[in-house]
């Protein structure tokens, strides 16, 4: 009983990681600049690697290896959202514009992602 | 109706193949870029991928000791990033 | 030539006491008439006054002021009588969030009191955040005040390490680190727990002081840390919420986002509960921290909703809980106190 919830529960984990993962692929590749695209690449690549690890802590069960992967889930959910401000904060440094969509007249300065550097 | 023991390790590392498809999907924004910082973000996530996978593997092959693999990669992949971010701003000051 | 009215910033280093001589040596210089000489000594407090160790740091500064205000009537000899000596606390009845709003209360105090300059101890360091002395000569000049660094002996530097705290930062490090070295090894094999205990003093001497920016307390920190893991499973929630309405909204063909620029003044303090917050921030998804300047936050949101989410402010709440406790956490929300803003591009 209990092992066929743990099954179902690595399963369905597993498959949400993947699922995260790919919406954090898609949104990559598709959105308009690196700001937007930080947001996908810190927060929902995160929660897909750390659902993932769960599933992995929870089929190794109780031993040495699972405080292995409980750290490297710690340490994955400290780190991205960290190394994701430092990219977002050295685009800004580097003078990269966010982009706006273009229907707004309040401000004029959408430029194009790639224009600058 | 699965025989729990069995299905689990197969079932890891065909996960694992998956997550290796998505992060080949991150090498077009990495060549494509167009900024460093795009390229840098997309290198960011390959290695987080990276790292999901030497876990699933670990557990799907049974040899614990890819997770040690798995930390010191995941240890590397967050200094390459601030590390990165830090040269391309000529202030400093990035963190 | 010599400034005669000065404005001596104080902090409880190890070179104020060198700051202030050098003050006084140099209004004093060139035989000038100490009626002239003003030496205006301010404490800056950078913590809310509600907070429960705001009264403390006002206790402190008063009496951090009183022995400066001794050194200065010392150092005059005998002109100790002729010249003006003013002591007062700043930045208590407002909010200071960094270099900026310091170089900016400077400012204003100089200007009120009409003060040529201000001698700066290349220490500087209010309240336990980092040294601030490059960030607040920048200021300084932005906001064109003159200042003058004092030349002090930085041998004393080593002082610090035996400073106040030192020993509980010395022994929470050990802990932490001899805890992690033993979680990874062997707890039960006796080469590992040598030579954890000898990583583990390496780096408790080498990395507590920049580890801990305050020292740890017996009861708060253990505290903290329970209020932490309180704290995660809301921002678990919190997180998978996010992470779904921005699922749907990358996954739709037409992809209706709506990107802009915010600005948010946090009302945490600067160091570990300002890292707690802005990465809580960047892990709900739709809100990414580009910049945490201070206790400014520039952030920059995907969607609307997310927006929404951000000025009604419930993470910060959340994190002021942690650090501070439930009290502190009933504050009004950053768009009730007008701390958040849409801004443009060209203001990163």
């Amino acid at each position: 009983m209990i092992e066929t919830i743990r099954f179902w529960a690595i399963v369905v984990l597993v498959v949400l990681g993947l699922f995260f993962t790919f919406v954090s692929a898609v949104g990559v590749l598709r959105l308009p600049d690196v700001y937007a695209r930080s947001h996908t690449a810190s927060q929902t690549d995160t929660l897909g690697a750390g659902m993932a690890l769960a599933a992995v802590a929870l089929a190794l069960g109780w031993q040495n290896a699972t405080i292995y992967t409980v750290l490297l889930l710690f340490f994955v959910f400290i780190t991205n959202p960290t190394a994701a401000h430092a990219i977002a904060r050295s685009a800004a440094e580097t003078g990269i514009e966010p982009w706006t969509p273009e229907e707004d007249g309040n401000t004029g300065q959408s430029q194009t992602e790639g224009e600058n550097r | 109706m699965i025989d729990p023991a069995v299905g689990l390790d197969e079932f890891f590392v065909a996960s694992a193949a998956l997550f290796v498809v998505l992060a080949i999907m991150m090498f077009y924004r990495a060549i494509a870029g167009p900024t460093t910082q795009d390229r840098l973000l997309a290198v960011n996530v390959l290695g987080t991928n990276t790292v999901v996978i030497l876990a699933l593997l670990a557990a799907g092959l049974g040899e614990p000791w890819f997770l040690d693999v798995a930390l010191i990669y995941a240890l590397l992949n967050f200094l390459m990033a601030v590390a990165i971010s830090k040269f391309t701003v000529e202030r400093g000051g990035v963190l | 030539m010599a400034d005669r009215r000065v404005l001596v910033p104080l902090s409880e280093s190890v070179t104020v006491r060198q700051t202030v001589s050098y003050a006084v040596q140099t209004a004093l210089a060139d035989d000038v008439d100490p009626a002239e000489v003003q030496i205006h000594l301010v404490v800056a407090v950078p913590y809310e006054a509600d907070l429960p160790e705001g009264q403390d740091k006002i206790e402190f500064a008063t009496s951090l002021l009183e022995r400066a205000a001794a050194w200065v009537r010392e150092d005059a000899g005998s002109h100790s009588h002729s010249l003006t000596i003013e002591t007062e606390i700043v930045g208590d009845q407002e909010y200071l969030f960094g270099p900026r709003d310091y170089a900016k209360a400077f400012a204003a105090y100089a200007d009120e009191h009409d003060l040529e300059c201000v001698i700066l101890d290349p220490e500087y360091q209010p309240g336990a955040t980092a040294p601030m002395l490059q960030p607040l000569e920048r200021e300084l000049d932005r906001v064109g005040l003159r200042y003058d660094e004092a030349p002090v002996e930085r041998s004393a530097r080593h002082e610090r390490l035996v400073g106040p705290g030192s020993r509980s930062r010395l022994f929470a490090m050990f802990l932490i680190s001899y805890g992690f070295y033993l979680t990874l090894g062997d707890p039960t094999y006796t080469f590992d727990l040598v030579t954890g205990a000898a990583v583990a003093g390496i780096v408790a001497v080498t990395l507590s002081h920049v580890t801990f920016t305050t020292a740890p307390t017996l009861v708060g920190s253990p505290l903290r840390v329970v209020r932490f893991t309180l704290y995660i499973p809301y921002l678990i929630w919190e997180i998978i919420r996010a992470n779904l309405a921005i699922s749907l909204v990358i996954l739709r063909p037409s992809m209706p986002i709506d990107p802009k620029l915010t600005r948010v003044n946090a009302r945490v303090r600067s160091g570990l509960p300002l890292l707690a917050l802005a990465n809580s921030i960047t892990l709900t998804p739709g809100t990414l921290t580009v910049r945490a300047n201070n206790q400014q936050l520039i952030v920059h949101s995907l969607t609307q909703v997310a927006r929404d989410d951000l000025f009604e402010g419930s993470l910060e709440r959340a994190v002021r809980f942690v650090f501070y406790g439930r009290e502190a956490a009933a504050t009004a929300t950053p768009k009730e106190r007008g701390d958040a803003e849409v801004i443009g591009g060209e203001e990163l």
